[in-house]
């Protein structure tokens, strides 16, 4: 589903994001990605939303090269793809409903009564059903991570990408958002950046090790140690 | 327009300053199309006036002012000719010195001559037709107001090149700030923008709310401009038409369509409605077009 061939990623200063990695992701996989800080996690993730491009290699989501210069189909690959960011990236002026509804409201074809069906659902598995009309400063960090998560698994977004979601929360509610990602995961392919070991560990999931841009790892059932 | 007044609420300087600019463009261009058109209806009706006045020998023989009254109507550069005959040169004279009986009782109709009152389909025509009659003999005189006529010409043609000159700058002028303003605003929405992107938003879907707000900011500017344009120009009717008296009317061709500029019209005034606000929506778009563009 998530091909990585011989992926090096330069940015204009010199400094090298990715070198050289490869790996795959199958349908329905959750993979962690883990690293200390500056080690390319975010760099795979923002090459597979083609927020950016590879110097060079190939990737491929569902066998289309996102890499293609000539790509023209960015609108259906992000609309495959949930976010969710370290610093939730929740919009302030909308309330819960409002913010999760956004992502199926940018697709352009659920019909508003779909729409509050759907985000219903999603408001449940996180534990918010009783929150959507609340705005988000009047929100704990733990509850806006979990908003952004509805926002990710909301409709039919098969791969969600996960940069960090637990790094601004406290251990206790970091355990919650994690209870969270065991409810939905068998239902896509999930990519967790984290550089949680005890999360990693817990879960026993497999494991792809970044060390200064490179894969040294790809541990199947792993266990990650600092 | 919920949305629109939301917008409105959260950033209520950069939407007034947009609506101020606007407003202030689309007042400019209202005068601007009002006075070219009221100038350009000025023109028409001076273009009305007798241009050349042919005189010809008392005792010329009728035929002979016939021949040259149609060979010059077959020209095709002629709108119309008038024939004055002796006795009807008279009869104006009579009527314009009414109050002056020595002078009537000084005179005969034999004593004025005959003449021929032409009217040219463009004013750059005139001094072909002027040196045409000039070569006839049986004409005395040809009358014939070249330096009005020309300065009149210049002068459309000076307001012309002005108010387009002014009109690009008023353009140039009025888009580069409201970029400048929606930049301000759409900057607040920076992180919005870019995560509706991320989850795979058209251009067009994350750009409509802003084209929207500018869609409705040009739709009152111009309502309002065009009020108050309204009342400026009716405030001022009572001095233009003492200024004027005795013209009955003046009118505007615009693609084969003729509008009454004078006496105030209200089909001319909805047609210089629609047009500014064409033009207010138009530079709204393309201002929020421009703004919204770098972060897409």
């Amino acid at each position: 589903m998530i091909v990585f061939e011989n992926v090096t990623k330069k940015f204009p200063l010199g400094n090298i994001a990715l070198d050289d990695v490869s790996f795959s992701i199958e349908e329905g996989e959750f993979v962690f990605l883990v690293g200390p800080s500056g080690a390319g996690k975010t760099t795979i993730i923002k090459l597979i939303l083609r927020e950016i491009l590879p110097t060079t290699g190939s990737i491929f989501v569902d066998e289309m090269d996102i890499t293609d210069k000539n790509f023209s189909k960015l609108l259906a690959l992000r609309r495959n793809i949930g976010v969710i960011f370290q610093d939730f990236k929740i919009v302030d002026d909308k309330n819960v409903f409002e913010n999760v509804a956004l992502s199926l409201q940018v697709l352009e074809k659920y019909s508003y009564l779909e729409i509050k069906e759907e985000v219903k659902k999603a408001l449940k598995i996180v534990g918010l059903e009783d929150k959507e009309k609340v705005f988000p400063i009047q929100l704990s960090a733990g509850e806006l991570q979990r908003v952004a998560i509805a926002r990710s698994i909301v409709g039919k977004r098969k791969i969600i990408l996960a940069d960090e979601p637990t790094g601004n929360l406290d251990p206790k509610t970091a355990w919650e958002i994690m209870k969270i990602f065991k409810k939905i995961e068998k239902e896509k392919t999930i990519i967790f950046a984290t550089h949680n070991a005890d999360i990693v560990n817990s879960f026993q999931k497999r494991v792809l090790i970044l060390k200064e841009g490179r894969l040294v790892k790809d541990l199947r059932k792993g266990k990650y140690e600092f | 327009m919920r949305d629109f007044l939301i917008s409105i609420k959260r950033a209520p300087f950069q939407s007034a300053a947009s609506f101020l600019v606007l407003f202030f463009s689309l007042f400019l261009t209202f005068f601007l199309l009002f006075s070219l058109a009221f100038f350009e209806g000025i023109l028409g009706y001076l273009e009305t006036r007798p241009q050349i006045i042919a005189y010809f020998q008392p005792k010329t023989n009728e035929n002979e002012i016939f021949k040259i009254r149609d060979e010059l109507a077959s020209s095709g550069k002629v709108l119309s000719i008038k024939y004055i005959s002796q006795k009807e040169a008279f009869e104006i004279y009579k009527k314009m010195n009414k109050d002056n009986p020595l002078l009537l009782e000084m005179v005969s109709q034999e004593i004025f001559p005959p003449s021929l009152e032409i009217y040219a389909k463009k004013p750059m025509f005139l001094p072909e037709i002027a040196e045409y009659l000039k070569r006839q003999t049986i004409i005395d005189e040809v009358q014939f107001q070249k330096d009005i006529l020309e300065r009149l010409l210049t002068l459309t043609s000076i307001l012309r090149k002005v108010s387009f000159s002014f009109f690009g700058y008023l353009f140039l002028m009025t888009t580069t700030v409201l970029v400048a303003i929606a930049h301000f605003k759409i900057a607040l929405k920076k992180e919005e923008i870019e995560l509706l992107s991320l989850l795979g938003a058209s251009s067009f879907y994350i750009r409509k709310p802003f084209l929207k707000e500018a869609f409705f900011l040009a739709l009152f500017a111009s309502v309002f401009s065009f009020s108050v344009a309204l009342l400026i120009l009716f405030y001022f009717q009572p001095f233009l038409n003492s200024y004027l008296q005795g013209i009955t009317s003046l009118t505007f061709n615009l693609f084969n369509l003729s509008f009454n500029v004078w006496p105030i019209n209200w089909v001319f005034l909805l047609l210089i409605f629609f047009l500014t606000s064409s033009f207010g929506i138009a530079l709204s778009f393309l201002a929020t077009f421009l703004a919204t563009s770098k972060y897409l």
